[in-house]
């Protein structure tokens, strides 16, 4: 839906909208939506919750720690030992004052999104402003898992700034940013590589004239090393706050591990629901692997435009992620709105409109009727996930069709594009 | 001669060991018959072998070879179990059916808890840890009485201090004690159960008090359930009880509505021989405090409202029987124990629920309890949404002292004991949101629409000062709430294959398409002016 709303508006929008006012319309909305009895409802709901983001099990886990019980002793408590101290000491934990932190943020990641735009563009304010920060929070992918405070929704907003700092050069902001970001989710890593080269280049539209890599990969070294250090930092401050290791197996072990077999929108719980008890070590370690494989080719496709590479990871690690919620593939979507250029170019963007559509209606009438009315069964739910992940697949396809073919130009009569 | 010789010695040694084990031996049996206020009929069997002067074995010597054991009335089949794991207190349980205290009372022997339930208490400090002779032990015992009790693994085992404390000694050994305990609610009780059982007894079901445990009549009760029991009594020593319970409905055989029985009527049998080597071997039956009834033959002697028999001394065959005049009348709202418990899971999503607890206290007193969760790892608790209520008003002073061991999945149940105060003549509510577990296809059960049983709770009165004067309708007594039963989501069991070709399908799918794009160029085709021609 939303790639169908943005490739319907081209880069010069009709009518000019006031950025800040948009954003603060839109924003007071949102948080007249938490006021209704929604939030309630969404909490649980396991397409806008994993157990490695939900609200319910991070309050469980803030409660056991103001007991006195080490939450991680237990195995059902998957949050970071940060989101832990956070929540349990400086922010709230009630529902309601939450709705109105998680909304903030959302806000907050749509004012980062709109700087990203400015900075690719080079311009201090345009009319496209207001639109993308629309498309942003209203994309039900986003505002939905928002709802229902799932912590997904944060690790968004931190996506986003990191990446107006990537945008913006500054090395430092950014890269600490990352480092928190991998280590509330691991899957994250496969973004390490673009943001590194997006730091060693420009945030540019270099799409439509490739040009090989002009920097050195050795300027990469120091950069990486900074992010290790942040890394490590967080992690022993987590291994301290925690009082022990304790933590590693129940945070970063389960997403390569998949203990929690609770139903989500991606593609591993129900295959490692179903896969023989023998083949499961073997499977794990090539859907992790499957996940890192994208990283290095997209990252030489794309070495002339470094965003547009983290743009595709992001996707990818949205589709493919061992336990997404809907906020994840509603990341990517959001930000084809930074690249209006490749709008003339998309492949079968009606068909993987449709296809989100279909998914978006199936995923929760499935997932009711499976658990709750108990007039279906799992495999309608794990129809309805396969059909959601040919949605992000094919937006995926879609866009690196796009992003690689506008080199070419426009068609001209008499001739041809194919592929090699 | 000299072989003649060496036979004879032999005889004697024996002779000499059969008379020292006899004295340092006992056993005694007694039946207690007690005809209950809805009409049924509530008998306890009670087999008692006290191993004078015996200790238990010093954890700390497992690994070496053990004395060997010669016991004449002691069953040997236990005892070397004992002595293999080194265990201090043994409990194990098999019933079958819901004990209903409001019309029943409490029942004589506490383990009523649907299933097995099995509770030891182990002193630490041997070669082996704790969890492995525990894990030995269940495995020897399953063998033992041919019951499932393998399957009480680490995934029901717990360690609630405050709610079985021993009922013996422990031993002064400087060593820390353990408790491990687990119940599996869904172990069927049967006759396969019981043949082993009497196989533990001295005189077998061949006479006495035994020959009445018959099978055909035992397992078609409304209620029963069997017990081993071994505790040290210190200086004493060590006791093994074997006890059957049952409820019986004598108004179900006979043609009019009278509670009439006799032995004959209820087991089937009479007693035919007395067992010779039974200290004691007594039939009690709790007489009615009122009304119009007569027992045949003429008691022993009779004691605090109950009749005795010596079966020693009664002519045999022996056949006990109570009759009543007149028909019999139901009384209605008449609860014997004051605590009225109710256990339930709401809810109808199979993801998650509700556990409700609604107890009613009709006593005049207020009544402190441990209540006990053991609950596996398929139903976690989400302990921040706990909220009590006393009559219908919100009440936190309601539960005070929460120990809390969270589950961990696949390997560890969940542990929830606290205590709760309950004002008299109250009702107080506990609700608390649930999570059920997602299992691997493999992790089901053959029957899996039909749901997993949940242990039951366990409730233990407190008794502190203010109920010293209190009445004598709380007994230090445990309650066992019915198991739960919880409906988990299933993944189709019939398409493993399936789902691992259209997931793989899919990736492959999506993952050869970026590959397509990534790794071939574009190029420009002339294809012009020929086709315009």
């Amino acid at each position: 839906m939303t790639l169908m709303s943005s490739s319907k508006t081209p880069s010069p929008p009709a009518s000019t909208l006031n950025f800040s006012v948009v954003l603060s319309a839109l924003v007071a909305a949102r948080v007249a939506l938490t006021l209704t009895g929604l939030p309630d409802v969404l909490r649980d709901d396991h397409q806008l919750a994993s157990p490695l983001t939900s609200f319910s099990q991070l309050q469980e886990g803030i409660y056991l720690f103001n007991h006195g019980v080490d939450p991680y002793s237990g195995g059902t408590f998957r949050h970071s030992p940060l989101f832990l101290t956070l929540f349990a000491t400086i922010l709230p934990n009630s529902p309601r004052i939450c709705s109105l932190l998680w909304t903030l943020c959302d806000g907050l990641g749509a004012w980062a999104l709109v700087q990203i735009w400015r900075a690719r563009q080079n311009v201090t304010s345009s009319e496209r402003d207001g639109l993308i920060a629309a498309v942003y929070l209203f994309n039900p992918y986003i505002f939905l898992p928002t709802l229902a405070l799932s912590t997904s929704s944060l690790e968004n907003t931190l996506m986003l700034i990191l990446l107006m700092f990537a945008a913006r050069g500054k090395a430092s902001p950014a890269l600490l940013g990352l480092a928190f970001l991998v280590h509330f989710s691991l899957s994250s890593i496969v973004l390490l590589s673009p943001i590194l080269l997006l730091l060693n280049t420009d945030q540019f539209s270099h799409l439509a004239s490739p040009r090989p890599l002009a920097t050195s990969i050795r300027k990469v070294v120091p950069l990486l090393g900074e992010f290790v250090v942040y890394f490590c930092l967080l992690a022993l401050s987590s291994t301290l706050v925690s009082g022990g290791f304790a933590w590693i197996p129940q945070t970063w072990g389960a997403t390569l591990m998949l203990p929690d077999l609770t139903p989500n929108p991606g593609l591993w719980w129900y295959f490692f629901t179903e896969i023989f008890d023998h083949f499961r070590p073997f499977f794990l370690m090539v859907f992790t692997v499957h996940l890192l494989i994208y990283i290095v080719p997209v990252c030489i496709k794309f070495q002339h435009d470094a965003l547009y590479a983290t743009f595709i990871l992001l996707g990818i690690v949205g589709a493919f992620k061992a336990y997404p919620t809907l906020s994840d593939p509603g990341l990517f979507l959001s930000m084809i709105s930074l690249f209006p250029e490749i709008y003339p170019y998309l492949r079968h963007p009606i068909v993987t409109s449709l296809l989100h559509l279909h998914a978006f209606l199936l995923l929760p009438l499935f997932h009711h009727l499976w658990l709750n009315q108990g007039t279906g069964n799992a495999n309608f739910f794990y129809a309805s996930t396969l059909v959601f992940a040919c949605a992000n697949g094919a937006a995926i396809i879609d866009c690196l069709w796009a992003g690689l073919r506008i080199a070419i130009g426009k068609p001209v009569e008499g001739y041809s594009i194919v592929q090699e | 001669m000299l072989a003649n010789f060496k036979i004879s010695l032999f005889f004697i040694c024996n002779l000499c060991l059969l008379v020292l084990a006899n004295s340092s031996e006992q056993f005694d049996e007694e039946l207690s018959i007690k005809s209950l206020q809805d009409g049924k009929v509530a008998s306890k069997f009670s087999f008692k072998t006290l191993l004078k002067g015996a200790s238990p074995k010093d954890p700390r010597t497992l690994g070496t070879d053990d004395e060997s054991q010669h016991y004449t009335l002691f069953p040997l089949g236990l005892g070397q179990i004992l002595r293999e794991y080194g265990v201090t207190e043994l409990h194990l349980t098999l019933n079958a059916g819901n004990w209903n205290y409001g019309r029943w009372g409490y029942p004589e022997e506490k383990g009523v808890g649907p299933g097995a339930e099995l509770w030891v208490w182990m002193g630490d400090g041997a070669p082996n840890s704790i969890d492995h002779r525990w894990k030995g032990l269940r495995n020897a015992l399953a063998g033992l009485f041919c019951a499932s009790l393998g399957s009480l693994d680490e995934q029901c085992t717990t360690s609630p201090v405050r709610s079985f404390s021993p009922e013996g000694v422990l031993p002064d050994w400087d060593l820390p004690h353990q408790i491990r305990h687990a119940s599996l609610p869904s172990e069927h009780v049967c006759t396969e159960n019981l043949t082993p059982f009497l196989k533990l007894l001295p005189c077998k079901s061949l006479s006495g008090i035994a020959s009445l445990l018959n099978p055909h009549r035992l397992f078609d009760a409304d209620w029963h359930g069997m017990g081993i029991h071994v505790l040290w009594r210190g200086k004493e020593g060590i006791e093994v009880r074997l006890t059957f319970q049952s409820i019986m409905d004598p108004s179900r055989s006979s043609s009019k509505q009278k509670q009439d029985w006799s032995l004959q009527s209820l087991f089937d049998r009479a007693i035919d021989r007395t067992c010779p080597i039974a200290h004691s071997s007594l039939i009690s039956v709790s007489l009615p405090s009122s009304g119009a009834h007569s027992i045949t033959p003429e008691p022993s002697r009779v004691d605090s409202g109950s009749a005795i028999f010596d079966v020693a001394t009664v002519p045999k065959p022996f056949n006990a029987a109570m009759n009543w005049p007149s028909d019999f009348e139901y009384q209605y709202d008449t609860s014997l124990t004051p605590l009225k418990i109710q256990r339930t899971l709401k809810g109808s999503s199979q993801a998650r629920g509700q556990l409700s607890l609604v107890i009613a206290n009709h006593g005049q007193v207020s009544q402190q309890v441990v209540y006990l969760e053991t609950m596996p790892w398929l139903v976690q608790f989400y302990l921040h949404t706990l909220k009590t209520s006393v009559n219908g008003a919100e009440s936190d002073a309601v539960i005070s002292n929460i120990t809390y061991i969270p589950a961990i999945p696949h390997s560890r149940p969940t542990t929830f004991e606290a205590v709760l105060l309950l004002p008299a003549r109250s009702t107080t509510r506990l609700t608390m949101d649930v999570t059920k577990a997602f299992l691997r296809y493999t992790e089901h059960p053959p029957d899996a629409q039909r749901g997993w049983d949940l242990p039951p709770a366990v409730f233990t009165p407190i008794h502190g000062g203010q109920s010293q004067n209190a009445t004598a309708g709380l007994p230090s007594e445990r309650i066992y709430t019915p198991a739960l039963l919880v409906d988990l989501a299933t993944p189709d069991f019939s398409m493993p294959y399936n789902v691992i070709i259209f997931s793989c399908s899919l990736m492959a799918f999506l993952f050869g398409s970026i590959f397509n794009l990534l790794t071939r160029r574009f190029v420009v085709v002339h294809v012009g002016s020929g086709k315009q021609e």
